[in-house]
């Protein structure tokens, strides 16, 4: 029951992270395209810093290091916040990639009709990117979920924080931490097929992913 | 009045003159092509007419408007003319329907039953009504250009340009893009093609623009151009091309 109750965490955690991961590697996506100099500066470094930086160091910055200055965040807002950041900066490029993979000539096509960029953005280049980057995004994804066992260290019960506190009280901690990973094996297949199916569903011939 | 003159049009690329005072004159259900040899500037000039490519002097008018002015809506410009691609520049993501209703629906804000009416009418035009719900990758290259044509004409533009449109195609497909683009000669639309296909040029054209480094260099009929003109270039390139077929 316990575990249950750590795996509901364990997806909950998974799933915000991935929706902030998103938000960010998207508004970062199109604000490459801005082709503005301070803004590409601005993204340099923030994919340099967040895709260097491991993300249990950045929770702690975050939970344990921002109340030394004054900012207090939630466990579960801190976590999220971290594993969002350093998935944004990965999904970013993965946008990035699927952009730049759209056929020139389709956006001219879209500028000789009439479009303004945001129409050709929204009309034509955000459908297609977001079609080749599902495979990216897929593992992506499954990372966000292999990193939530850190949401233990600020104390939110997910499932590792559960098991340990059964193992303590149990002395089993070889089936226990079995039991786990089978969750986590479980959570992973589900995930993947829900990604699955949504792949086969917008799939489109001569658009090849990845 | 001309439906589109072109005053003295220019246009350099790092010092480079590409277009050296072009000028010409398409009125309404005409139809002129543009041919010259690899590099004269011929789509570079079809690019500077509705402003793809920003001149860098001379005088374009549309419809009595000079376009070259600054403040000119150039998105509604846009939609009057319609542009067709040497590599159809079909929205790979769309279906060959929604390829045509895009614009319909999101620039004419026509509702998307009167969208989806127009497509099909468009498309029984040109023979592709039973292909509506392919993408294009499901095409072969004539089926692509026939859709782009498509593409182009629904938006009921006052002048269509059509940029290389056989170019990328084997004879079976350019004879099939050929008939269409006849079609729409026959039913005197107004057409601009930069070609190099005297096939092409020949059953499409009321008049022939020769281009040469550049500039304008010979204007006539067909016939006149391919068999019978004065200067040795002209005479020389029509030789090649027309051998070539």
């Amino acid at each position: 029951m316990a575990l249950a109750k750590g795996a509901g965490y364990t997806i909950l955690v998974t799933i915000a992270s991935i929706g902030a991961g998103l938000a960010i590697g998207l508004l970062m996506a199109v604000l490459s395209r801005l082709q503005w100099k301070p803004v590409a500066l601005f993204l340099a470094v923030y994919l340099y810093v967040f895709r260097s930086v491991p993300v249990l160091v950045l929770l702690f910055i975050v939970f344990f290091g921002l109340p030394g200055i004054g900012i207090r965040i939630p466990p579960f807002t801190s976590m999220v916040l971290s594993l969002g950041l350093v998935s944004g900066a990965y999904l970013a490029e993965i946008f990035r990639g699927a952009m730049s993979a759209v056929d020139q000539d389709e956006i001219l096509a879209a500028e000789a009709m009439g479009m303004n960029r945001i129409q050709s953005f929204l009309y034509i280049i955000l459908p297609q990117m977001f079609r080749m980057s599902i495979p990216g995004m897929i593992n992506e994804f499954t990372s966000v979920l292999k990193y939530t066992p850190f949401a233990y260290t600020v104390g939110i019960p997910e499932i590792m924080k559960e098991a340990m506190s059964l193992a303590a009280v149990t002395l089993r901690g070889v089936e226990i931490y079995l039991a786990v990973g089978i969750i986590y094996f479980v959570i992973y297949k589900l995930f993947v097929m829900f990604f699955m199916v949504l792949e086969k569903k917008f799939r489109i011939p001569g658009l090849a992913a990845g | 009045m001309a439906l589109l003159e072109v005053k003295n049009l220019v246009k350099k690329f790092d010092d480079k003159d590409i277009l050296k005072g072009i000028s010409l004159e398409l009125h309404e259900g005409q139809s002129k092509v543009v041919m010259g040899g690899s590099g004269c500037g011929k789509s570079t000039l079809l690019r500077c007419l509705n402003l793809l490519i920003q001149p860098t002097s001379g005088e374009i008018i549309f419809k009595g408007e000079n376009i070259t002015r600054p403040g000119v809506d150039v998105r509604k410009l846009r939609q009057d003319i319609g542009f067709v691609f040497q590599h159809f520049a079909l929205y790979r993501h769309l279906t060959v329907q929604d390829n045509i209703t895009l614009g319909l629906r999101k620039l004419k804000k026509m509702p998307a039953k009167a969208a989806v009416e127009k497509a099909l009418y468009e498309l029984e035009r040109v023979d592709m009504v039973e292909h509506r719900n392919k993408y294009p990758a499901q095409l072969s290259g004539g089926q692509k250009q026939r859709v782009a044509i498509v593409r182009a004409l629904a938006m009921d533009p006052a002048v269509i340009f059509l940029d290389e449109p056989t170019s990328a195609l084997d004879p079976q497909m350019t004879r099939e893009v050929v008939t269409v683009i006849n079609k729409l000669y026959l039913d005197n639309i107004t057409m601009l093609c930069v070609t190099h296909d005297a096939f092409l040029a020949k059953y499409i054209s009321d008049s022939i623009v020769f281009m040469d480094e550049g500039a304008v260099a010979a204007e006539d009929i067909a016939e006149r151009l391919f068999y019978d003109h004065p200067d040795p270039r002209v005479r020389q390139f029509f030789l090649s091309v027309i051998d070539h077929r």
